[in-house]
């Protein structure tokens, strides 16, 4: 036992960095500050069992509360986000938080019940991956599994609603995908990446403009890296975007290109998001109804 | 106690056992940097998932247990470091002979696979009883005391006192 208590004392011997203090004050402060910006939502958590059933009622609420909603005579039609649902799961090590929206008030039911479909499917495939491998990861013995999924309304203007949804991976370390829907509400459209130009054109032309701006981003910032000029052989070096890329329609009616987590940066950049100036796509677009 | 207060609790907690975190998380990842991190992620998770600390009474066992999984889940993402810390180097030295015996121990419980170096670590560095252990790692104290044996065993260690509960 005295070998045992010589190696405690190595171990009480690890010396504290003298940055400790500050890094756990900042890392409370900034965990302070995300809790804030997420108390708005109300949460509430379910059983495992209950979260099944819900989700194939949920399929049949949204279109019944959207009907209830659209028929209290309100001056114009209010469009709106809300929070239909909200899926916990926290078992130890196993945890989901799916937060699923639901769009309100679009007189064009079928776009407003496709898009609900849409989210509702969207989470109930996260959900139902999430069991099967949190019942593999079990038989296996055990071992940290996590999925989250929220939205955000990044545009609400009288012609545009942009709804991004994003899901969190977890499985050691964490992915993000985001993906973007924006309606005209005045025609009750979406709108589609493809839709807003003439042809296929506007795939280069955003593209060359990205990587100059990520060249010109990582000369000026050395905090910033993006995957451009393929040193390392990777093999995920940036080269153009999809023709149907993640992309969101600002207030002031520009055009933004969002990428996923790792999907052109390393992951400490995050999801990352490009606004792209009307000039560079100028004479690709349809016409500038949207994008001014 | 209103979810305000709950913060603080917990908040204050982390403050005061910053030390003890940091050194659990060093003790897996052996470098600086990353054990820093470590702490850093580990506040963050705590604070976010305040909701499952059902009971306060739990605070302890609840916070070393996030430590530690996120200790594992970095050691499975990145493999083991295999850092020369100033320590490991002067054990390698001729006239530190004296004392390399206890750094070989001290080696030996780190390269014990898991959960036994968490076991040992939680019961004889962090001077955990058996049962915080057991919540920590979700098992019974059989268990517990079961895998304590088998590391000790592993480790060769001749038991002068009883595994206490």
């Amino acid at each position: 036992m005295k070998r045992l208590k010589n190696a405690k004392k190595q171990y009480d011997d690890i010396e504290i960095p003298s940055e400790l203090q500050s890094v756990v004050e900042k890392s409370i402060q900034e965990a302070r500050r995300k809790h804030i910006k997420n108390a708005p939502f109300k949460k509430w958590g379910i059983g495992v069992a209950a979260a099944a059933s819900l989700f194939i009622a949920s399929v049949n609420v949204s279109p019944a509360l959207a009907q209830s909603l659209s028929s209290v005579p309100v001056l114009g039609s209010i469009v709106q986000v809300v929070t239909i649902q909200e899926i916990k799961i926290a078992e130890d090590s196993y945890n989901a938080d799916l937060k699923i929206p639901s769009v309100t008030g679009l007189d064009n039911k079928e776009l407003e019940n496709r898009l609900n479909e849409k989210y509702t499917a969207e989470n109930k495939a996260l959900y139902e991956d999430f069991q099967k491998d949190m019942e593999a990861l079990k038989e296996a013995g055990g071992g940290h599994l996590g999925v989250a999924s929220t939205y955000e309304v990044v545009t609400d203007t009288e012609d545009i609603l942009s709804i991004s949804r994003y899901e969190v991976n977890t499985v050691g370390s964490s992915s993000t995908t985001m993906r973007t829907d924006t309606i005209d509400k005045k025609n009750q459209i979406l709108i589609t990446l493809p839709s807003l130009f003439k042809d296929d054109a506007y795939i280069e032309a955003i593209s060359t403009y990205l990587k100059d701006e990520m060249a010109k981003q990582m000369a000026n910032d050395s905090d910033k890296t993006y995957w451009i000029d393929d040193k390392e052989e990777i093999g995920f070096e940036f080269e153009a975007i999809r023709p149907d890329q993640t992309f969101s329609i600002t207030a002031d009616h520009k055009l933004t290109i969002s990428f996923d987590k790792y999907e052109v940066a390393p992951g400490y950049m995050g999801v990352v998001t490009f606004e792209i100036p009307t000039e560079v796509i100028a004479e690709h677009l349809i016409s500038n109804y949207y994008i001014k | 106690m209103t979810k305000k207060e709950k913060y603080q609790l917990v908040e204050n907690y982390i403050i005061e056992n910053q030390n003890t975190l940091y050194r659990l998380a060093y003790s897996y990842v052996k470098n600086k940097e990353n054990a820093l991190d470590i702490v850093q992620e580990s506040i963050f998770k705590a604070l976010k998932s305040i909701d499952q600390l059902n009971e306060i009474g739990y605070l302890k066992t609840w916070l070393y247990r996030i430590v530690i999984n996120t200790s594992l889940d970095f050691i499975k993402k990145h493999g083991r470091m295999q850092a020369m810390d100033d320590d490991v180097l002067h054990s390698f030295m001729p006239e530190q002979r004296d004392v390399e015996k206890n750094y070989d121990l001290y080696e030996a419980i780190d390269h014990l696979k898991e959960p036994y170096k968490t076991i040992i670590v939680l019961r004889y560095f962090e001077d955990l009883k058996i049962d915080e252990i057991a919540e920590i790692q979700n098992e019974n104290t059989n268990t517990i005391k079961t895998r304590l044996y088998a590391a000790l065993r592993k480790l060769r260690i001749k038991m002068e006192e009883k595994v206490e509960a």
